[in-house]
């Protein structure tokens, strides 16, 4: 039994990941029906700044300041220059093709994708970036019931995951600016024509979205140790298949799916092998799309004719 | 209008880093040629090698390790033997389909007359065809699939010796000496990885170890849910693995979880400023150059141009020193290089020493005389110890 609990923690824990960089998917689409496939990449730029911020800081073997604090500058530098670049993506490289047939975004953003990946490879070079996160949180400071292990970078991903993503469904349901997002999401020119800026709800939700793949690059680093330009190509694909099996557009949604694959990956892993991982975690999701093709949590949509 | 033109400014500024990314490589060429060139009198043999290495995807750190040792070799060679060999760099990601795209430039371009790498042995087969009909030398420091050398690939040589030599030497050292009962096996889905699985597995299986052979993609760097599932009962854990940072952090997930396997890995984690994981084993078909007191001065060569490295780099060193030491031997007997004498010349490589401390000379198949494999323990202290055959 113990064996399950800690398949259910690491799955939970990886879900958490891909949970909050599928709600940058979703949201995306859901306010401009676009398929971000650069948003992995923000994940990889994000999980780069958290690891210059512990080279500023002295490295991970000998910090200059007290973890904490490290922690927190870490999350707060990843989300804003990560959110800023989301901003200036969507502003340079989507919004002159806002009106443009829905291919062409699509092809740009996978463009941009291979542009920040490229990038990253001439600016920070080819060797993997280490972040050494034992060296500054130990491996032994966490939880242990019986044989079940969790970690405190474990528990502090899933902490800082749950509170991110009750403070974005909050956010969306309750503020102004999330009933601005929902009637962009719902029509862009009716919302327009009522008054609602478009342009500017367009921007708040790219630096949201771009702003969570920013910490969940950083957590990535802080839980996986290792970066490179190359991360963000599977956890992109593993969140924007979350989004999809969630319901992409829908927040709890996206949440929901990130779970589902992470839990789903884990036990395949632990309970049957690992060699066939891929392949039933995602004929799983095959299934589910099969049964309800608008995701778990996303609804039907009704079409004009 | 004013968003079109800073994105095209980007992209210019993009372009502008790319061109002097690439003009940095052909310097060390034109630098090398300079050398090479510096007495006037004698005639200049000049031509050029390609070299397929993964520059850019996951495995980039082992292609640009291997890219500079062969610009280094290069740059030395055309010191030493008065020779203008130019490298082409060609990148393949360790993708077959991508390695078949620059062996077709490779090949369409006439000034071309030998190639180094690829690194991957799915990329040799890949492109064993295209090059033989070529008639073009490639030399590999790095596959080492046993299919290789069947005679399908008539112009293929390598440096390194091959999987049915590691795997099963690699396998009856950890029967012998580790003695387990039970252990888990991962391989990373490559060819290079899969081949070297299937040479070791048989040897486990008569010995009556119990083998949990697991999978994982080298794009995965999340272990957790695999460590999990090593045993009490596992006391080793083989990792045949092209990268190192993976092995490291497979490494922190046991901790993490408190097993206590030893790690045993191949090839590619030998990288000591990356998987540092105390009593874990790294078997390499390339050795410790920087413990080789006649590599001295290329070590430090290395070292000062492009910082640490590990096993990779010098197998190719060896490997782009052959074909320049062809190049050098037709020039010498007044012909002009060609893919045909060049071919011809390396097939009669007889080099009493090397780089990787040993003699290098090839049989009929290609495949490096009297081969052999170096295996390394890591210290407490990170530090990679030679453990005596």
């Amino acid at each position: 039994m113990s064996f399950f609990f800690q398949e259910l923690v690491n799955g939970i824990t990886t879900g958490a990941l891909y949970a909050l960089v599928a709600l940058g998917f979703s949201m995306v689409y859901g306010v401009l029906k676009l398929l971000n496939f650069a948003h992995g990449d923000l994940y990889m730029v994000g999980a780069y700044i958290g690891f210059f911020v512990i080279q500023l800081f002295g490295g991970a073997a000998d910090l200059s300041i007290a973890v904490p604090l490290l922690l927190v500058i870490m999350f707060v530098v990843a989300a804003g220059l990560v959110g800023g670049l989301g901003v200036a993506i969507e502003r340079f490289a989507y919004r002159p093709l806002r009106d443009a047939p829905r291919i062409a975004p699509l092809i740009t953003a996978i463009g941009v994708s291979f542009f920040l990946e490229s990038s990253a490879l001439l600016l920070f070079g080819a060797q993997f970036r280490v972040y050494n996160t034992s060296e500054f949180i130990s491996l032994n400071s966490g939880i242990r019931i019986g044989s079940v292990t969790i970690d405190s970078v474990q528990i502090l991903v899933l902490v800082l995951g749950l509170v991110l993503m009750t403070g974005l469904r909050m956010l969306v349901n309750r503020s102004r600016l999330g009933k601005q997002m929902r009637a962009v999401a719902a029509d862009r020119e009716a919302a327009e024509m009522l008054g609602i800026n478009v342009n500017f709800v367009i921007t708040a939700t790219f630096l949201l979205g771009s702003a969570l793949a920013g910490i969940a690059g950083v957590m990535g680093g802080l839980l996986f140790n290792t970066v490179t330009s190359t991360i963000g190509f599977i956890v992109g694909l593993k969140a924007f298949t979350a989004a999809v099996v969630g319901g992409i557009g829908s927040i709890p949604g996206a949440m929901l799916g990130g779970l589902v694959i992470g839990v789903a990956e884990s036990m395949v892993t632990g309970y049957i092998s690992s060699t066939y991982t891929n392949l039933i975690v995602f004929g799983l999701l095959i299934v589910v799309m099969l049964v309800r093709p608008s995701g778990l949590l996303g609804r039907a949509q009704l079409q004009k004719v | 209008m004013k968003g079109r033109l800073v994105l095209v400014a980007a992209a210019v500024g993009s372009l502008v880093v790319a061109g002097c990314s690439s003009s940095s490589s052909s310097s060390s060429s034109s630098s090398a040629a300079a050398a090479g060139g510096s007495s006037a009198s004698t005639k200049a043999c000049t031509t050029s090698i390609g070299i397929e290495a993964p520059i850019t995807g996951p495995v980039a750190p082992l292609g640009t390790e291997q890219l500079h040792f062969a610009e280094l070799a290069v740059s030395m060679d055309n010191a030493a033997n008065n020779t203008k060999i130019t490298l082409v760099q060609g990148d393949t990601q360790l993708q077959p389909a991508q390695a078949v795209t620059v062996t077709q430039q490779f090949i369409s371009n006439s000034n071309i007359v030998g190639v180094v790498g690829p690194a991957g042995s799915q990329e040799v087969e890949a492109i064993g065809g295209p090059m033989g009909r070529a008639g073009m030398a490639f030399i590999s420091g790095s596959a080492t699939a046993v299919a290789l050398t069947t005679g399908s690939y008539p112009t293929f040589f390598r440096v390194v010796s091959k999987d049915s030599v590691q795997g099963p030497q690699d396998a009856n050292y950890i029967v012998k000496t580790l003695h387990p009962k039970a252990l888990m096996i991962v391989d990373d889905q490559e060819a290079y990885s899969t081949g070297l699985v299937s040479a070791m597995v048989p040897v486990f299986q008569a010995a009556g170890i119990k083998v949990d052979h697991e999978s994982v993609s080298q794009k995965v760097t999340d272990f957790s849910s695999l460590v999990a599932k090593v045993t009490p009962a596992d006391t080793v854990v083989v990792l045949p693995w092209q990268i190192a940072a993976n092995a490291q952090q497979f490494g922190r997930d046991m901790a993490q979880e408190h097993k206590t396997a030893v790690i045993f890995g191949t090839d590619g984690l030998f990288s000591p400023g990356t998987f540092s994981i105390s009593g874990s084993y790294v078997s390499s078909f390339g050795p410790d150059i920087t413990a080789i007191p006649a590599d001295a001065s290329i070590a430090q060569a290395a070292q000062a141009k492009y910082g640490t490295f590990g096993t990779f780099g010098p197998p190719v060193f060896a490997a782009t020193h052959v074909i320049d030491e062809a190049i050098a031997s037709v020039c010498k007997a007044g012909q002009t290089p060609s893919r045909a004498n060049v071919l011809a010349a390396i097939k009669t490589t007889n080099e009493p020493t090397s780089i990787l401390g040993q003699p290098i000379s090839f049989d009929s198949h290609g495949d490096l005389v009297n081969g052999k494999f170096f295996l390394f323990k890591i210290t407490p202290a990170g530090k990679y110890q030679l453990i005596p055959s």
